[in-house]
């Protein structure tokens, strides 16, 4: 059996239908589990599909153009590589291409929103900047060609970390839940759609083979599905231990207890990552897909496109 | 006897700040500086944002609650160790604390309106620092209480680092606007209540601003910000309070992070922020560090069956190139912060959340045990 044979991958009592079928993908977990190498891969795979993809950060400094080893795509979406276009989603340039979208008029929109008054009114209308970077976003999924076909067929959302995700992705729920009807409330209600539509959208949930990780991720599927009613796709148990030594081994290297120590960590750490996969297994009702840890003095484009291979059958359903 | 930096600060601080970013282990350096300070004689709090319930269960607590409880000095006997201090430990809940702020400083007639308020909603949860903010503040709040000779709070993740340092400074701006100064005074002027904003004239700006937010939504901003202005002097000094605790010489700040090359980016950026604003890095504390595998292992290895060799090989070059990643990433972020002590902690077999665990995080911290 190879090592990766080893892994718990695909459970095979889950049929799912793959990511491709889907629109938006959804990415999110515990900070510093690997979301945006996730997203990266998914967003690659996507475009060798020859799906037109935009893969889309929030606010943050941007990762996944580095990853894949491109110059960094900024507030404007930008070509990355064929059928691969990437955006950082940045709050003032959100705000301004919306205001304009409102407003209809550039001039209009300096007048208003670039008065002091206003500026400072916006930071506290609550939620307006979540609301504005997801209606980017959504704006984007919407957009169409001139020849009617889609503009990205599919969007990948590296998401924020799970607090903040929920945060982000009950904005426009919570909106309708508080506000009177208005221009706010009318954009939230079709972001609102497109999110609880299974057929649009999946979530993908990240998590290391470790306590808190796996814990968020199952808070964070829990908060998904009652608050914003969004179905969890997938887990990725990302950073994987394959299982190496048998107990044979480990009692065969009681002469050598430097050396057994070694072979016990690393059977520790497969351990955690089988008791991790069962767990979210068992909490998410979905299918869990185990990357491995990968070995490389530099985390680049090889190394995405290696867990692209890992990530196969969670983006084309097949087993 | 301790060796490294944090030795002296755990003797002599009143309080300490961990910060850095989500998932690099804030939580157990917090929860050990405190342990440690305690079983030197130095009765100490652990205020943390969000544990994994397996640290209560092993400071033998149940759960941990937004208020302080004692850590029985029972759960440190199986290390042979009895605490010469006492030990408290809590968890925050930001909204019950922001909503206690709100009680203590708001005049009892505003009091349920303020807490009712849309507005209010987004400032305790939503807006950008007031997670830090009310961290902040509780620990002003705790230190002008006096229980405790040390406090350690352990930061909320924070998706960048400014949020973190420029939060008193958001609150103060907040209350001191000069647009909102000049939309309150007419007002307050007439002594009305309800003000509208559309007293403005329904200006141009204010009808666009409408049109974007909707009027209703402009009416209620109007009526918090009037709410709020009956309080800002409460609230106002002690922002000042917790903006001067920053500052304090007997503050001081550890930066935790782990050694993959992303986190270490975020430290060195978060570091040189808090050089800017003059806070005092105590030390750079890199969690979960592979070491490097002893060459004599090698050797051993190349004793064993075929089968077996080829696995203990296997592991041992996987080790070594995490090894080598961390080292790499490690000279980086001693270039790049000068002068601020880097402290390694290893990362253990397994997860890192009971009191040995915690035990050993602390000999590292302190300099009993160094990573080769």
């Amino acid at each position: 059996m190879t090592p990766e044979g080893a892994i718990p991958t695909v459970r095979r009592s889950f049929f799912m239908a793959g990511l491709l079928d889907k629109r938006l993908w959804i990415v999110s977990g515990k900070g510093g589990v690997g979301k945006s190498t996730i997203a990266a891969a998914l967003a690659l795979r996507s475009a060798r599909a020859g799906r037109r993809t935009l893969v889309c950060e929030v606010n943050t400094q941007e990762r996944i153009s580095g990853l894949l080893e491109r110059p960094p795509a900024g507030p404007d979406v930008k070509r990355l590589e064929e059928n691969l276009w990437a955006v950082d989603v940045r709050p003032q340039e959100a705000m301004r291409e919306y205001g304009i979208m409102v407003l209809r008029f550039e001039t209009l929109y300096k007048t208003v929103f670039e008065n002091r008054l206003v500026r400072y009114f916006l930071r506290f209308v609550p939620s307006l900047q979540e609301l504005v970077l997801l209606g980017k976003i959504m704006f984007h999924l919407q957009e169409k060609l001139p020849d009617g076909r889609w503009r990205y067929d599919t969007v990948v959302l590296d998401a924020p970390a799970t607090g903040h995700a929920i945060s982000f992705l009950s904005v426009p729920q919570v909106l309708l839940q508080t506000l009177p009807p208005g221009p706010m409330t009318r954009e939230a209600l079709k972001m609102r759609d497109l999110l609880v539509d299974p057929a649009v959208t999946a979530a993908v949930l990240v998590a290391l083979p470790e306590e808190m990780p796996v814990n968020e991720a199952v808070e964070l599927h829990a908060a998904l599905k009652d608050k914003v009613r969004i179905r969890t796709h997938a887990a990725v148990l990302n950073q994987s231990f394959p299982e190496r030594f048998t107990d044979g081994d480990l009692e065969a290297l009681a002469g050598h207890p430097e050396l057994q120590r070694v072979a016990q960590a690393h059977h520790d750490r497969a351990a955690l990552a089988v008791l991790a996969g069962t767990k979210l297994e068992r909490n998410l009702h979905a299918p869990v897909y185990a990357v491995p840890r990968l070995f490389v003095p530099r985390f680049g484009r090889d190394a995405v496109e290696q867990v692209m291979g890992h990530l196969e059958p969670l983006v084309t359903g097949e087993t | 006897m301790s060796t490294t930096a944090l030795g002296p600060a755990l003797a002599s601080k009143r309080v300490l700040i961990c910060v850095g970013s989500g998932g690099v282990g804030k939580t157990t350096v917090a929860a050990t500086l405190a342990l440690r300070a305690a079983v030197e004689g130095r009765s100490s709090l652990v205020c943390t944002i969000d544990p994994a319930k397996r640290l209560a269960n092993s400071l033998g607590l149940k759960a941990l609650g937004n208020a302080e409880a004692e850590v029985p000095a029972s759960v440190l006997e199986p290390m042979g160790v009895s605490p010469k201090a006492s030990l408290h430990a809590m968890m925050l809940d930001m909204k019950a604390t922001w909503d206690d702020l709100i009680t203590r400083v708001a005049p009892p007639e505003q009091r349920e309106r303020i807490l009712a308020n849309r507005f209010y909603q987004s400032l305790s949860t939503a807006l950008a620092g007031s997670q830090e903010y009310i961290a902040m503040e509780k620990v002003w709040e705790l230190r002008r209480r006096d229980d405790y000779e040390l406090i350690v709070l352990d930061t909320p993740p924070t998706a960048h680092a400014m949020d973190f340092l420029d939060a008193p400074n958001r609150v103060l701006d907040f209350l001191d606007n000069e647009a909102a100064k000049w939309l309150l005074t007419p007002a307050l002027k007439a002594g009305k209540v309800g003000l509208s904003l559309f007293n403005l004239g329904g200006s141009y700006v204010t009808r666009a601003l409408a049109k974007f937010t909707g009027a209703e939504m402009l009416q209620e901003l109007s009526n918090f910000m009037l709410a709020m202005s009956s309080m800002n002097e409460g609230f106002r000094e002690r922002a000042r309070g917790v903006r001067a605790l920053l500052e304090d010489a007997r503050t001081g700040f550890v930066l935790v992070t782990s050694p993959s090359p992303e986190r270490l980016d975020e430290a060195i950026q978060f570091h040189a922020l808090m050089k800017q604003n003059r806070m005092d890095v105590l030390a750079l504390v890199v969690n979960r560090v592979h070491p490097l595998p002893a060459p004599s292992l090698w050797d051993e290895a190349a004793t064993l069956a075929p089968g077996r060799r080829t696995k203990v090989e296997e592991t041992l070059r996987e080790l070594r190139v995490l090894a080598e990643q961390d080292l790499r990433g490690i000279a980086q972020l001693k270039d790049a912060c000068p002068g601020t002590p880097i402290i390694q902690v290893p990362r253990f077999g397994l997860d890192v959340h009971d009191l040995t665990a915690l035990w050993n995080t602390g000999r590292y911290l302190l300099g009993d045990d160094v990573l080769a």
